[in-house]
């Protein structure tokens, strides 16, 4: 029987690491992430967590520690965002080249620079070809059943795939909303006891892994991680299904809203595709016919399940809070491009929402009137962002260096 | 729908405040509430504001409040603080002020045109009864004046967000000042 508690996105997510009975955890704080470090410290410390804290000085020895600990035959939490995430970048390979299922949230902040502490997914964007699953949430609820899920999906023994957890910094991380929590025992039956799949390292017996590999060895590597990446599709469906039967709540890789008969779409990911909704249903209110396709999967990216929300939807919006500098445009729009590239569809980019911009629902009703007026861009379009004045260039002589 | 922006300064419990009034329309009134607090480079006595919206079902709303219906001021020299507390509202909005002067409240009604207008010595009875000048639970048994919850179900969230000990003596003061708060 589930119980309603008052958590934000951080303590949800710790609630689910608890319940998922990490043995050891390592993390080094980093804002907006502060709290779920602070948070599992104090539970490692009064015992309601029985695992062992690892202090370090930096994320990429969090992770290393995480990856050596899971290896022994436990599950191991950490958890980190914005330039911590990037200073575990070379860890993060090795994670999942050594297919060690880490279930890790990563609370969604800017990269520097220019220095930020707010949201934006350029942190996890620049980690999309490492090799771990991203899921993306839309609310504190999601945060919690997430991240319980992941840890199914991750372990898979078909799948054996670390998974990213990303929640938007401060407009999920520290925004209180009331949620589900189930009893623990409910959850023991959910996610089972950790099992450890091929490699288990025996303290008492060291041995050396992931020396250097041949050429031939690694392509043979790297594709047994691309067929659990294409595994782990239908394995999240099935998962999917059983948290909702279990639970009672739906959960999907691409959810469709308002999208029967829309005229128009935004596509996009994380807590925006909240206040998205709320728009579309606002505009339908007035006749407006739109929608909203919220991405929940960007890695693997459920191509099929896009087609087939996509129906016969003409005007694609999509909508994201990175930058994506020097591509065409940004990530998430070059999936949407290439799921539907035989399809004739206005698929058009915008950018918002970086360093924790609102995204508000002027923005998002600005997005839905320019898709629907049908005119396309070669290049992404930056919403209220003051282009008459970019790229203006000042010389300095080294006389005004005062 | 209601939309609420608490407006103060840094260490008067206005991210505490936002929370607690989530609890008590979460928990103890069956409905839904979410904070969205603004953090940034945060520091004792400069402004800071946190966001609140209400309802009756799940809100799928997630950014800033652009157009609140209820505005709660815990300093009353945030006008000369270069904040316009009355961004974005209209002649219906409602404002909770912490001041013992009806001419501040009164200053606040006609400068930015707010509906009804409610005033409390929030820090005063914070300082009387719990020693203490954070206003933050006075400020919100000044708001449940508005009827937009009851002052049972914001006690019983002070005392699930600070504990027993510390929450009955903040409950206290917030009866205090629910009973204190005059309307003009």
């Amino acid at each position: 029987m589930s119980v309603y508690k008052m958590l934000d996105g951080n303590a949800a997510a710790v609630e689910a690491i608890k319940m998922a009975k990490v043995k050891v955890v390592s993390a080094y704080p980093i804002t907006p992430q502060t709290t779920i470090a602070e948070k599992l410290s104090e539970i490692c410390a009064n015992g309601e967590l029985n695992a062992e804290y690892i202090r370090v000085e930096s994320e990429h020895s969090a992770m290393s520690c995480v990856i050596g600990a899971q290896l022994t035959g436990v599950r191991a939490a950490t958890a980190s965002a914005s330039v911590g995430i990037a200073l575990m970048h070379e860890v993060l390979n090795v994670a999942s080249g050594c297919r060690v299922p880490i279930v890790m949230p990563v609370v969604n902040r800017s990269l520097a620079s220019p220095w930020s502490l707010w949201c934006d997914h350029q942190d996890t964007m620049a980690e999309r070809d490492s090799g771990w699953i991203q899921m993306y949430c839309e609310n504190v609820q999601d945060v919690f059943d997430t991240m319980i899920m992941a840890y199914r999906i991750a372990e898979s023994p078909r799948v054996l795939t670390p998974v990213m957890v990303c929640l938007d910094g401060f407009f999920l991380s520290h925004s209180m909303q009331k949620i589900l929590v189930p009893e623990q025992g409910e959850i023991d039956k959910f996610i089972g006891e950790y099992k450890p799949q091929n490699l288990v390292l025996d303290p008492t017996d060291p041995v050396i892994i992931d020396d250097l590999t041949g050429s031939n060895e690694n392509t043979e590597m790297m594709y047994q991680q691309a067929v659990g990446f294409k595994n782990a599709i239908p394995e999240m469906e099935k998962v999917f299904s059983e948290f909702e039967n279990e639970f009672g709540r739906k959960k999907s890789l691409i959810e469709g809203y308002n999208t029967n008969d829309a005229d128009a779409v935004i596509v996009c990911l994380g807590s925006m595709s909240g206040t998205a909704k709320y728009v579309s249903d606002l505009m339908r209110e007035q006749g407006i016919k739109v929608g909203v396709i919220k991405v929940v999967a960007f890695r693997p990216f459920p191509y099929k399940a896009l087609r087939e929300v996509i129906g016969n939807i003409t005007k694609v919006a999509v909508l994201d809070r990175t930058a994506g500098l020097g591509g065409e445009g940004t990530p998430l729009w070059i999936e949407i491009k290439a799921a539907l590239t035989d399809k004739n569809l206005l698929i058009k980019n915008y950018i918002a929402g970086l360093a924790g911009r609102d995204i508000n629902i002027e923005t998002i009703k600005s997005v839905y009137t320019d898709i629907l007026a049908g005119q396309s861009s070669d290049s992404p379009v930056w919403i209220d962002c003051d282009v008459e004045h970019a790229g203006l260039i000042r010389e300095v002589s080294i006389n005004d260096r005062h | 729908m209601k939309k609420l922006k608490f407006y103060g300064v840094g260490g008067q419990g206005i991210v505490t405040a936002g929370k607690i009034f989530s609890i008590a329309v979460s928990l103890y009134e069956k409905k839904y509430a979410i904070t969205i607090p603004a953090y940034g480079h945060e520091r004792r006595g400069a402004p800071v504001y946190t966001d609140v919206v209400m309802d009756d079902k799940p809100i799928l709303v997630n950014c800033f409040v652009a157009n609140p219906d209820i505005v709660v001021v815990f300093d009353h020299t945030i006008d000369q603080k270069n904040i316009d507390v009355g961004k974005g509202i209209n002649d219906q909005t409602i404002l909770i002020i912490n001041t013992s002067s009806s001419e501040t409240a009164k200053r606040y009604k006609e400068n930015y045109g707010f509906g009804d207008v409610y005033y409390t010595d929030a820090t005063r009875i914070s300082m009387d009864v719990i020693g203490i000048t954070i206003p933050n639970a006075t400020m919100l048994g000044a708001l449940a004046r508005t009827g937009i919850m009851s002052i049972e179900s914001v006690n019983k969230a002070i005392i699930e967000f600070f504990g027993k000990k510390a929450g009955e003596i903040n409950a206290k003061a917030a009866d205090i000042s629910f009973s204190q708060t005059k309307k003009i």
